[in-house]
């Protein structure tokens, strides 16, 4: 039995340890998140003095069309990464479980993309995608049709080429991430599962993904929260446009706080978004709770 | 060209005679002089600038021809130097000499009380009298004058003129020549304008202000901005309609998913090239327009911006506001340094070396003598036409921060038709009223 000294020093010491983190989280996090939360009562343009303005921006928000479309577009930007990217990376993750050789080739070609800087990829694919110049305009010089389009050029396709490129870049980590889950499902299960004549894609279903739910859920709810985080991309190949097809909150925010000396209302927006987060987070501890292995 | 002062200040005699203004690291560096870190320290005078590719240029003959032993001279070219400038600022820190894209800016940080008040320097250093009296009024805020305008812009029409002379088209002087000439080029299988957005959205007030005070009519624009008239007046809408229009039909850019993805490099090749003909763009492409036109093989030109009644009318503003931090170590050493980029000698120098446009100040155009005659003649006119009263407003210059924003953000809408023209000027006057009784657009000298 451990003395009550040697527990107390241990625990001082696992705190001295622990302490360093912790004055960074606070430095880098709470002390900024508490003064945007401050600043989001008040009419701060960024510089000079903060007025205090109550909910005046709160109420400002609720009518605020701009920021609905914005936010509409990040629900429409979360059900694209909560589809597209697992889609590929589940299928891509549980056939290159099963490669014995070059696997690791496959892995750092998936990977490749993801280490990429978000400038660099975003301003690659938007060359890439220019209709004359870039894909499509070779595609058009080898009479292939179709390919006229601008796509970062129109409304309708501007949001969506936007997070196809985004999905370039992630869905190789997330396959990975997904096929070291699955490295860790017993392989007698899926003997079991052939024994009683079920293919790879019940297989798939039943044996593989219940295996890895823990991290497919943690990182569903990570891709959901970095959902509402997305800004590089967009401002790099469309700066939200055109006509604000391609607006999410965090090119709005910014446009807001620095193109509108309107502080205090990026913050109160700032306030919203993070609730959502913080709801979606709730949501997943109640599940937790509730016995889900997450 | 007469050798004599035609002076970028004959523009404010006029605005003079008329009264006064109505209401309102990456980074490289250049060190001359003594050293210092990138933040102020006695002895040493530190300016953040942008980093892009004429001002290197700048830092040199700005710098170089800086000689006082005593106080260095730190120039940082910095990327997003704006943002970096205002939080610098805000944390009670920052560069001793505070360059901004805009009145505008510099207007937030004289509310904030960040920025040395400049009249006993402009006193000192005889800024009234070199600076042209409506730039001056720019920079004033609750009477006191806090910052000085730089870089002289202007929309004008440039032109492919090998194109031109080849299908016999003379350069219009009239919305109905331009629209006549825009058909004819569009008959030929040639683009009319040559635009894109993707580099700088901002693309979209460059088109607005040229077509407002040119077609609108620049008194309907006054009128607008001093808040007796509104931007729904039938010109300015109808002005705003045949921008449209000329969107719409691909007259822009080739068609507006082109214009939305078209860079800047990429849309002066094909003015060049003579895939385009026309480029509506301001004052500052004389900076690198020749090396475009010199890789084709053609020649360029310019005319000013056709208007209604065909006279020249030219949409005058600044490109830059610079102001005192008043967090600065040594402001007199740091206003000596202003007083030096506004030397009559370094703006001449800047003009001819580096292709920049003058401030708004007294030039000696034999110091220019060495330029483009095609440069040299826009001066000349912009001056003549302000003479006469021919001047517009660029939206930049005038407008409030957040009007601004509105007019380039939500101009897209109307182009996509999903806004009416009326619609968005009837949006954009409500905002401007606000920031007008706000005290938050730059003043505006009478006409």
């Amino acid at each position: 039995m451990l003395s009550l000294d040697y527990r107390q020093k241990m625990k001082v010491g696992a705190w001295g340890f622990v302490l360093p983190i912790i004055l960074l989280h606070a430095f880098a996090i709470v002390i900024p998140a508490g003064a945007g939360i401050f600043y989001s009562f008040t009419s701060f343009s960024g510089i000079g003095e903060a007025n205090w303005i109550g909910l005046e921006n709160y109420s400002r928000l609720i009518g605020d069309e701009s920021f609905h479309a914005a936010l509409l577009n990040n629900l429409k930007w979360l059900l694209f990464f909560w589809t597209v990217p697992f889609s590929l990376a589940i299928l891509a993750a549980s056939l290159l479980a099963q490669v014995k050789r070059g696997a690791m080739l496959y892995r750092v070609v998936f990977f490749i993309p993801y280490v990429l800087p978000s400038v660099v990829v975003g301003s690659l694919w938007r060359f890439l995608l220019h209709p004359d110049d870039g894909l499509p305009g070779l595609a058009s010089t080898l009479g292939i049709p179709g390919f006229e389009l601008a796509l970062l050029g129109r409304s309708e396709t501007a949001l969506w080429t936007v997070a196809f490129v985004d999905n370039w870049h992630y869905w190789g980590f997330l396959a990975a991430i997904l096929l070291v889950a699955m490295q860790g499902v017993s392989k007698e299960l899926y003997e079991a599962a052939r024994l009683d004549g079920a293919n790879y894609f019940h297989q798939l279903i039943h044996v593989t993904i219940p295996g890895i739910r823990p991290t497919l859920l943690f990182m569903f709810l990570m891709t959901g929260i970095w959902s509402f985080l997305v800004f590089d991309y967009v401002w790099v190949m469309t700066g939200g446009g055109p006509a604000g097809s391609s607006e999410v909150i965090g090119t709005f925010i910014y446009r807001t706080a620095f193109q509108n000396f309107e502080v205090g209302y990026a913050a109160a927006q700032g306030v919203a978004v993070a609730s959502i987060a913080i709801t979606i987070l709730i949501l997943f501890s109640l599940l937790r709770k509730r016995g889900w292995e997450i | 060209m007469k050798a004599s002062r035609i002076s970028m200040v004959s523009m404010g005699l006029v605005f003079a005679l008329a009264g006064c203004a109505t209401t309102s690291a990456s980074d490289t560096a250049t060190e001359s002089g003594g050293s210092g870190s990138s933040e102020s320290a006695e002895g040493v005078v530190t300016m953040w600038i942008d980093d892009n590719m004429v001002n290197p240029c700048f830092a040199d003959v700005v710098g170089g021809s800086w000689t006082d032993q005593e106080i260095g001279l730190q120039i940082e070219l910095k990327p997003q130097w704006d943002s970096l400038t205002k939080t610098a600022v805000a944390a009670g820190a920052g560069p001793d000499i505070i360059m901004t894209p805009g009145v505008s800016y510099t207007a937030e940080f004289a509310k904030a009380g960040a920025l040395v008040p400049l009249d006993e320097y402009s006193d000192l250093y005889g800024w009234g009298a070199s600076f042209a009296p409506w730039s001056m009024a720019m920079g004033v805020s609750d009477g006191t004058l806090y910052s000085l305008q730089g870089e002289l812009e202007t929309m004008v029409l440039w032109y492919n003129k090998t194109v031109f002379e080849e299908n016999g088209i003379a350069a219009p002087t009239s919305t109905a020549e331009l629209n006549q000439v825009a058909d004819q080029l569009s008959g030929l299988g040639i683009q009319p304008f040559a635009s894109g957005n993707v580099d700088w959205q901002g693309v979209n007030e460059w088109l607005l202000s040229s077509v407002w005070s040119a077609q609108g009519g620049s008194d309907n624009v006054y009128a607008a901005l001093n808040g007796s008239g509104s931007f729904t007046s039938p010109s300015i809408v109808e002005a705003t309609a045949q921008l449209t229009e000329w969107m719409q039909t691909g007259y822009i850019g080739g068609g507006l998913d082109r214009y939305y993805t078209t860079p800047i490099d990429d849309y002066l090749v094909q003015l060049a090239q003579g895939e385009a003909a026309m480029n509506i763009e301001g004052s500052w492409r004389f900076e690198n327009i020749d090396q475009f036109f010199t890789e084709a093989g053609s020649e360029w030109d310019w005319v000013s911006f056709p208007t209604a009644d065909g006279e020249p009318l030219f949409s005058i503003g600044t490109g830059s506001s610079w102001a005192l931090n008043a967090n600065g170590a040594n402001p007199d050493a740091a206003a000596a340094v202003l007083d030096h980029v506004f030397d009559a000698a370094t703006q001449a120098a800047l003009v001819v070396q580096c292709g920049m446009s003058p401030s708004p100040i007294t030039l000696d155009m034999a110091d220019l003598s060495s330029i483009d005659d095609r440069q040299s003649r826009l001066y000349a006119e912009v001056a003549a036409a302000a003479e006469s009263g021919s001047y517009g407003y660029l939206t930049w210059s005038f407008w409030g921060p957040k009007s601004n924003t509105y007019l380039v953000q939500e101009i897209e809408n109307v182009w996509a038709g999903t806004m009416s023209e009326t619609e968005f000027l009837a949006g954009l006057d409500a905002i401007f009223l606000e920031e007008l009784e706000a005290g938050d657009v730059p003043p505006l000298p009478l006409r």
